[in-house]
């Protein structure tokens, strides 16, 4: 019995060990790939075994003039979120269809890895890196001054240095991607404020420690009242911190549940996960609208088809893309970059929208752009 | 039953080696089974495992700056883990090691952004010491309330986790606030570079007083008679109080203890790694310490190859996900299955048909009250 047990253990760990070796023998022939690919000569990896051909090709490739490579660089989150760093993703797949490019994602698990994951693709040769979030935004711009080459497109990320007086800090190859929020908010707020019977509506948000939370959450409620007056609000931040705010759906569902318990008719759900939970719980009441943020949720979130009425977009996709095409021409616009912004298609909801209600958002709409309606929201 | 006499027998030479077999199996175990089942979930989906596993081990050993950032990953990992088995040996299970990091590194990012002026040799200690220290008497409280209201431990600890958490957030986003013309993010400003603690080449040195750290665990614990109170305690309070040991100020000072080893760990992220307090920055560093107590048998030594296996995956996600196309959600699978198998030892001794080494069997709980 102790023999057999013996022979069992040993047998055991020599496969592990085996397996161990495999894995550690794998590993090191890309790193010898590496240092080969490092010479000018970029033919030279190609001497080598033939099984070790293709990692040495896709390397030459990024470096190559003709080959047009960008990464994206995913915010605390996974790349299909269903908002932001998806929205930001289909934009890059949409260079890889209409422009050749060759693309591929990293996603940010902690917020210490930004600089490790952008550094992971420009060390790649990338041509152009995508970051998505304001939280990425330092990160993005001290690689921006590391890697010259390299044209950097930060979503969301608000590029304070345009406004100062210091010339040191000017960068050609970085644009921050940025959006009218409040603007947005203001117009699923008149939407909101015309819809609702209660007098009374919602909004479910990420935290407050996001500024572009707050504009959408002032947007929305000014664009309310600038249709109704005397309309009530019951708007609530997520009350944890960054790790928490937008990945935390059963609070979103609970707190939208609150809101409607205490007279609500219409939610706006803003804030990643966190915001479609309220958006989906306020599909299981009757007569209760929502309305979604950043993207049209009716793609991506079909649980809420019932309740969907429209969504706050920040038009991230499009932006992308003409951002990466402009990088690719050769006018890449350094600075901030301003985006658009709408309401999405009523989608299945269109009879519930009055022909009024519509007029008058288009009213808003025009107003917002030439300057004659003003959100209020002023982030100082 | 006749068998263990036969093994016992068998040679007292090697029993040494027995015992290291013994105590090192269930951990060795539940990582290589854990990294099968991870393989195989790979597999399932699609991607080849000796690839994605090539990537990881490049990510985290394959260059100096890969074995930079995962000592970078461990250093955290080591202090959080000392934290939680040091608890453990006097019989408690601190969750609050997350909530103790936390305060420790905003204290010490405050320290070190709000005097100027001091040599390193003299601002880089103090602004450690004070996030130590906030470690310490945020751990304290809960101690504190063990021993004089009988509150376990688990839910004060958990719920403490949430007040440090809000009451960094407000620090960062209120009057700690960085103030730098055009900042919108709540985060403190950055620290002065005589409160930095640098790298050496790629290798932080924040490491190497993670390693002094657990020397200086270690010898607490089993080289001095508080240590061996500590222990004491945690094999049968009522028994220690019989001893004459006196349990409430044993169960306070470890506690204590504890919260300062953890607080550390945030002192040395801050002033090390990120360079001031951001919130969402320390996520799960505490939490993780849980696993890797456990992997490291709760043995101040054993937390140190424990913390570099977590931190060597952490450090090589990204790799993996760049080269291998593998979600980086499997590296949090492999971990969630060692935490399960490190648990639920047993599955592995089964497995590999060991028995449990005298003593070292982990008090997960010491129950309710006192």
């Amino acid at each position: 019995m102790l023999a057999k047990r013996s022979y069992l253990v040993i047998l055991l760990m020599l496969l592990l060990g085996m397996a161990l070796v495999a894995c550690s023998g794998g590993a090191a022939e890309p790193a010898a790939e590496e240092s080969a690919a490092e010479e000018p000569m970029a033919e030279e990896p190609a001497a080598e075994e033939p099984a070790a051909e293709e990692p040495a090709a896709e390397e030459a490739d990024c470096a190559s003039e003709e080959l047009l490579c960008v990464g994206l660089v995913t915010d605390v989150g996974e790349i299909d979120d269903k908002s932001f760093n998806q929205s930001a993703w289909e934009g890059v797949k949409r260079a890889e269809a209409e422009l050749g490019a060759k693309v591929d994602f990293i996603e940010t698990k902690d917020a210490k890895d930004y600089a490790a994951n952008i550094a992971l693709f420009a060390n790649n040769d990338y041509d152009i890196i995508v970051t998505v979030g304001f939280a990425m935004g330092e990160a993005t711009a001290v690689a921006a001054g590391e890697y010259p080459d390299i044209d950097f497109i930060g979503v969301d990320q608000f590029q304070a240095w345009m406004f100062d007086d210091d010339t040191s800090n000017d960068f050609t190859n970085l644009a921050g991607l940025i959006f009218p929020e409040d603007k947005s908010g203001f117009m699923a707020g008149a939407l909101a404020g015309m819809l609702t019977k209660s007098n009374t509506i919602a909004a479910v948000l990420g935290t407050d420690l996001v500024p572009p939370v707050v504009a959408f959450k002032e947007g929305y409620e000014a664009g309310a009242a600038y249709v109704n007056p005397d309309i009530n609000f019951i708007s609530t931040y997520h009350p944890g911190g960054l790790d928490v705010a937008f990945v935390d759906p059963e609070w979103g569902a609970s707190t939208a549940k609150q809101a409607i318990d205490q007279g609500a008719d219409v939610v706006f759900g803003a804030g990643g996960k966190t915001g479609n939970g309220a958006l989906i719980e306020v599909a299981s009441h009757e007569g209760v609208f929502c309305i979604g943020v950043d993207t049209d949720q009716w793609e991506t979130v079909p649980e809420a088809h019932p309740c969907l009425v429209s969504s706050a977009m920040k038009l991230i996709t499009p932006g992308v893309f003409d951002l990466i095409k402009a990088s690719q021409d050769g006018e890449f616009p350094a600075g901030n970059f301003v985006g658009e912004v709408g309401l999405a298609p009523f989608h299945d909801l269109d009879s519930m929208v009055s022909d009024d209600i519509k007029a008058k958002l288009e009213e808003i709409d025009a107003g917002l752009r030439d300057g004659s309606i003003e959100t209020g929201y002023n982030p100082g | 039953m006749s068998e263990q006499s036969v093994e016992e027998g068998n040679g007292r030479s090697s029993s040494w080696l027995r015992r290291i077999w013994n105590t090192t199996s269930v951990p060795v175990g539940a990582v290589l089974l854990a990294a099968l089942i991870g393989a195989a979930i790979l597999a399932i989906s699609g991607a080849n495992p000796l690839d994605a596993y090539a990537a990881l081990i490049k990510g985290s050993f394959g260059d100096s700056a890969a074995v930079g950032r995962t000592l970078e990953k461990a250093t955290p990992l080591i202090f959080s883990g000392l934290a939680v088995a040091f608890a453990f040996k006097a019989g408690l299970f601190n969750i609050g090691a997350q909530g103790q990091l936390l305060v420790g590194a905003i204290v010490a990012a405050y320290v070190g952004f709000s005097i100027e002026g001091l040599p390193a040799i003299i601002h880089a200690p103090l602004a450690l010491i004070a996030g130590a220290a906030a470690g310490a008497i945020y751990g304290a409280f809960p101690g504190a309330l063990k021993t004089y209201t009988g509150a376990n431990e688990v839910i004060t600890t958990i719920m403490l986790n949430y007040v440090a958490i809000n009451l960094t957030d407000y620090l960062a986003d209120g009057p700690w606030k960085d103030t730098t013309p055009g900042n919108v993010v709540a985060r403190t400003p950055k620290i002065f570079d005589s409160a930095a603690i640098p790298f050496v080449g790629d290798i932080p040195i924040g490491f190497f007083i993670a390693l002094l750290m657990a020397v200086i665990t270690w010898w607490l614990l089993y080289k001095t008679t508080i240590g061996f109170e500590i222990r004491t305690v945690g094999l049968n309070p009522h028994a220690a109080k019989y001893a004459g040991i006196k349990v409430a100020f044993t169960v306070i000072l470890t506690m204590t203890l504890s919260g300062l080893l953890a607080g550390m760990g945030g002192s040395i992220e801050t002033q090390g790694i990120v360079g001031r307090y951001q919130p969402g920055f320390n996520a799960n560093l505490g939490f993780d310490g849980i696993t890797v107590a456990l992997l490291g048998k709760t043995h101040p030594f054993g937390v140190i190859p424990a913390a570099l296996l977590i931190g060597a995956m952490k450090a090589g996600s990204s790799q993996m996900q760049f080269s291998a196309d593998v979600a980086k959600e499997i590296t949090d699978v492999i971990m969630a299955f060692i935490l399960f198998f490190v648990a639920a030892d047993m599955i592995i001794r089964w497995i590999l048909r060991t028995r449990a080494a005298e003593g070292e069997k982990i008090t997960l709980s010491t129950g309710w009250g006192k």
